[in-house]
């Protein structure tokens, strides 16, 4: 039979029904916001480690002349080799969505026997039969292909191949194909024959053995692979070594992670200040039958374990709300973040722990919460409990002097603000609640304007064009820019040059390929901006402008110094003399000129076009005439693609992730005005004897109700004024972390922009407004009578 | 061990509050005796230190200076968990507003002081609540909730409650103050009868009638005692 004192815990908590579900509310608020960000945390570590480790990525590629199954076996007999395997990646434009598009063919003759960076399939065929194409997912919104489809493909001045679109396939090991604007797919060697391009397997994929082995580890391996090549009489064009086990953008996820992982931890932070508060709330109220319980021989003890098993069980009532709803939240989160990355969670559960802290938090944190009020609350002796009247001067020293002294305020008014000035701590707590909901708010706010700002600085600052041509073999770009400016409604055209290039390190091994792009001195169509140094000069010969990235990745290279970079297998020597912090992947650009020196070929492969014409339909049609006439002169287009677009695909991705976060500091703002209803209820019932005594001398109902309400709104304005200096940090931390996602996310306004304040203004007003209308309404509701009665 | 006679002694018992001009004394080195078996009543007009005198004989509140013994325990002395195991054993509290609770019905409050100080077996707790309501009168009430009983059927039900733990002393702050004249006479009745059947009863009233019943009159005045009828004085 279940003892008096745990009955009485049991009703009271039933009969206080509003705020036992507020006090649920705001556990499982919280619980569902961290919880949420856990499971997304947990789940994304797992798919993208496990899932991407379970393809078995590729230690080192080499690009060479061509691999036969002869090669293939030496290969697979030096010491350190797992597994060795061919493939040929082709450049070529496919058409859909109404544009030709920039097409990456992977060929392979043994899809199916791949054990290397396997591929898995998701639909339809796999592998790809002739004549076929399988599309790699990542890339199906951006082509706005489906299976079943017929793509016209082309490579180079060969004539367009229907193929029909059979399956589709996931590569984890690829960057996303809608950020890297590729239309990925994988076809056979006799399809790339079909399409007129070579059908030789030119690339030679490894794995190591040791999979503990680190990056260097693997490029000696990788060296003596290409030792072995070229013994065979074979070229080898370049290396490249990724870091071993590592995803392409395992440090973008990381930092993505942290960020919300901080977001889940401030949101259980906030629930767990207005746990204190309720829980304070629920003791005011009790202070009496404490006293009296001590009176008939409960100890501190007894009382204390009472009201901690009250927040314990409404921890785990909480939890029965909160899990699912957080798994729910979380696996759809982790299914978008992943899609983003091109992971599948299918198959993938939430880790057990995760769900495991989750519930121990959930029922631990009230507990935790409630400590301290709780201890306060047991510990009052008998007298002072049983002469409680709910009235007194709170615990902050007396303000009512200092307001005394403002002109100007109606006594309701200057009772109002004395009183909420009344529970200083209280209000502290209550007031970061809802300044914390409002940084982060605000903070998101400021995000989305900064993604949408630097988005248009990408592509209106640092890329000056509007569409971007490719040729499937180089020309002359003297002529190539006379015979785009002959075409109506180009503005301006440049012809780009580009080189794959790799650093010989002091140690005789060749880093990373990378890729030099050839712009010309005096281009209008770039404004990357300087990190430090500067943009290369015009007559100067082999200067080297480096992203961060490149520079991070190759110790040798260092502003101001040269460096030996082999382009085309040559060693040449250059200077960097600028670092620019734009893409996230490693890339340098160089005079168009001094690239074209290396090997005396002048020849471009890329047109960049500056439009007289609005809109992007009218673009497209422009694509359309150029890639018409300059196939007329002689120019074989093999893609062309509108930077509109781009920018509209990139935009849409990066606001979504900071309408997650959007989303959150709603959240958040909910659990502050939990936490203003929960102060102003109990400010109310403790003062229940005042307001009978100012109904007694003449105060009605409005009265009352406006001294409650300006009491909410004073706390209220005081968190919007507080959010605005609390957003700026807010920003620089998630511009920092957007920063190393996919672009460089500049905060370029650190101050929340005007209109951002004043929506924060009318979001708080509105949340105070309805936060103290039930406490406003039990306030009018007090008799006089029962008020200067109340025990 | 203490070879007194009596089961309360007051030893020099001084009570000050403190506040601005020094505090105010509630009680000024009061001494007092009673016996076992005593039906003692403390009157006095408002602030002469009823209460106070009260609340240090239930080990709620503790003297600024002297001595307060009740059977063998320096209360004075204990430290406030002691003080709160012994209080729910040692001696039982009957408040003027009752002071029920109101979430638990007439039977389960008369049960909790059994509960919180483990004194009776769980499993006989119930009837022994359900015979002390019978024994006061309010066994019908047993399963009622304090707001749908009268005032004296609460206070029935709250004398039974401090009685649960079989209290050496019962103490009765007011437990007339806040009843009408019929029930207030038929409450202070009861208190009568629990003294005859061997309950020592300290009461603090206003009500002239209780002085009747009382086998000794303490008189506070100004926090001394002014006048003593019945009894010894320590």
């Amino acid at each position: 039979m279940l003892k008096p004192r745990w009955r009485k815990v049991l009703r009271d908590v039933w009969h206080h029904k509003a705020r036992t579900l507020l006090v649920v509310l705001a556990i499982a608020i919280g619980i569902v916001g961290a919880g949420a960000v856990l499971n997304t945390w947990s789940l994304l570590r797992r798919v993208t480690r496990d899932g991407y480790l379970a393809t078995n990525p590729v230690s080192a590629t080499l690009r060479t002349d061509s691999v036969d199954a002869a090669l293939l076996t030496r290969v697979r007999a030096l010491p350190g080799i797992e597994a060795a395997e061919a493939r040929r990646t082709v450049i070529g434009s496919a058409f859909s969505n109404g544009a030709w598009r920039t097409a990456v063919l992977f060929a392979s003759g043994d899809f199916a026997g791949s054990q290397i960076g396997k591929v898995v399939s998701e639909s339809g065929t796999w592998p790809p039969a002739d004549s076929s194409l399988v599309i790699e997912r990542s890339s199906l919104e951006f082509s706005g292909l489906i299976v079943g489809d017929a793509a016209s493909v082309r490579v180079g001045n060969a004539p367009e191949v229907a193929l029909t679109v059979e399956g589709i396939a996931r590569d984890a090991g690829l960057a996303p194909g809608w950020m890297e604007h590729v239309v990925y797919s994988f076809v056979t060697p006799s399809t790339l024959a079909r399409l007129g391009a070579p059908a030789t397997l030119n690339q030679l994929r490894i794995t190591v053995a040791d999979r503990s082995l680190d990056r260097e580890a693997v490029r000696r391996i990788a060296y003596a692979v290409k030792a072995l090549v070229e013994s065979s009489g074979r070229s080898v064009v370049d290396l490249e070594v990724p870091e071993p086990g590592e995803h392409i953008h395992a440090s973008q996820m990381d930092s993505l992670l942290m960020t919300q992982g901080a977001f889940g931890v401030l949101a259980l932070l906030l629930s767990g200040f207005l746990v204190i508060n309720l829980i304070a709330a629920m003791l005011a109220g009790q202070v009496r039958e404490i006293g009296v319980m001590k009176a008939l021989g409960a100890r501190a003890g007894q009382l204390a374990a009472m009201y901690l098993g009250v927040a314990f069980v409404l921890g785990l009532v909480a939890c029965l709300i909160a899990l699912p709803l957080a798994a729910l939240l979380g696996r759809w989160y982790a299914g978008f973040s992943a899609s983003l990355l091109n992971f599948d969670i299918t198959g993938f559960p939430i880790p057990l722990w995760s769900l495991g802290v989750q519930l121990a938090v959930g029922a631990l944190l009230p507990v935790a919460a409630a400590a301290v009020p709780v201890t306060r609350g047991c510990r009052i002796s008998v007298s002072t409990a049983l002469r409680d009247f709910g009235i007194d001067g709170g615990d902050g020293s007396d303000s009512g002097g200092v307001l005394s002294r403002v002109s100007g305020l109606t006594r309701p008014l200057l009772l109002s603000l004395r009183n909420a000035f009344r529970r200083r701590q209280r209000m502290a707590l209550t007031l970061l609640t809802l300044a914390l909901g409002g940084a982060v708010y605000l903070g998101a706010l400021n995000l989305r304007a900064s993604i949408r700002n630097s988005v248009g600085y990408l592509f209106e600052e640092m890329l000056r064009y509007d569409m971007s041509l490719q040729f499937s073999a180089p020309h002359d770009p003297d002529s190539l820019e006379a015979a785009a400016r002959a075409v109506s409604g180009v503005e301006r055209a440049e012809a780009w040059g580009g080189k794959r290039a790799a650093v010989a390190r002091p140690d005789g091994l060749l880093g990373n390929a990378f890729p030099i792009g050839g712009i010309p001195v005096a281009s209008k169509m770039v404004g990357f901006p300087l990190d430090s140094g500067r943009w290369f000069a015009p007559g100067m010969a082999n200067e080297l402008v480096v992203n961060r990235s490149l520079l991070d990745a190759e110790s040798a290279m260092t502003l101001g110094g040269t460096v030996t970079v082999i382009i085309g297998g040559k060693p040449t020597e250059w200077t960097v003399v600028g670092v620019v912090a734009s893409m996230p992947s490693p890339t340098a650009f160089a005079s168009r000129e001094s690239l074209g020196r290396i090997g005396g070929d002048f020849r471009v492969g890329q047109l960049v076009v500056t439009s007289t014409l609005p809109g992007a339909g009218s673009q497209s049609e422009l694509i359309r005439r150029l890639r018409q006439d300059l196939a007329a002169a002689g120019y074989d287009v093999s893609s062309g693609q509108l930077v509109a677009e781009s920018r509209r695909v990139l935009e849409d991705h990066l606001l979504m992730v900071a309408g997650f976060l959007l989303v959150m500091s709603q959240a958040m703002i909910v659990v502050g005005g939990l936490g203003l209803a929960s102060t102003m209820s109990l400010s109310v019932l403790e003062r229940t004897r005042e307001i009978g005594v100012m109904r007694a001398i003449g105060a009605r109902h409005w009265a009352i109700l406006t001294i409650v309400q300006v009491e909410g709104l004073v706390i209220a304005i005081a968190s919007w004024a507080l959010a605005i200096p609390l957003s700026i940090p807010m920003s620089v931390i998630l511009g920092n972390a957007f920063g190393r996602i996919m672009i460089p996310v500049k905060v370029l306004t650190l101050f929340p922009e005007p209109m951002a304040i004043l929506i924060w203004l009318g979001v708080v007003v509105a949340v105070s407004l309805l936060a103290c209308a039930w406490p406003g309404y039990r306030a009018t509701r007090v008799t006089t009578a029962a008020a200067l009665a109340y025990e | 061990m203490n070879q007194s006679p009596a089961l309360i002694e007051l030893q020099h018992v001084t009570r000050t509050f403190p506040g601005a001009g020094g505090g105010f004394t509630a009680l000024a080195d009061v001494s007092l005796a009673i016996n076992r078996g005593e039906f003692a009543v403390v009157v006095g007009q408002s602030g002469s230190g009823k209460s106070t005198l009260l609340g240090l004989l239930a080990g709620i509140d503790r003297p600024t200076s002297g001595e307060v013994r009740v059977g063998d325990t320096a209360v004075h002395a204990l430290s406030e968990r002691a003080m709160s195991a012994w209080r729910g054993k040692a001696v039982g509290i009957v408040f003027q507003f009752f002071q029920l609770l109101p979430t638990l019905t007439a039977v389960e409050n008369v049960m909790l002081p059994m509960d919180f100080c483990s004194t009776w077996p769980p499993a006989e707790r119930r009837a022994r609540a359900l015979a002390l309501l019978e024994r006061l009168g309010v066994a019908d009430q047993a399963n009622k909730f304090p707001p749908k009983l009268s005032g004296g059927q609460q206070q029935r039900v709250a004398i039974a409650r401090a009685l649960a733990n079989e209290p050496a002393v019962l103490l009765a702050d007011e437990p007339t103050g806040n009843l009408d004249s019929k029930t207030a006479g038929a409450i202070l009745e009861l208190f009568a009868e629990l003294v005859r059947g061997g309950q020592t009863v300290v009461m603090v009233t206003h009500e002239s009638s209780a002085v009747q019943l009382a086998s000794r009159t303490i008189t506070l005045v100004d926090g001394r005692i002014v006048a003593e009828k019945g009894g010894s004085r320590a």
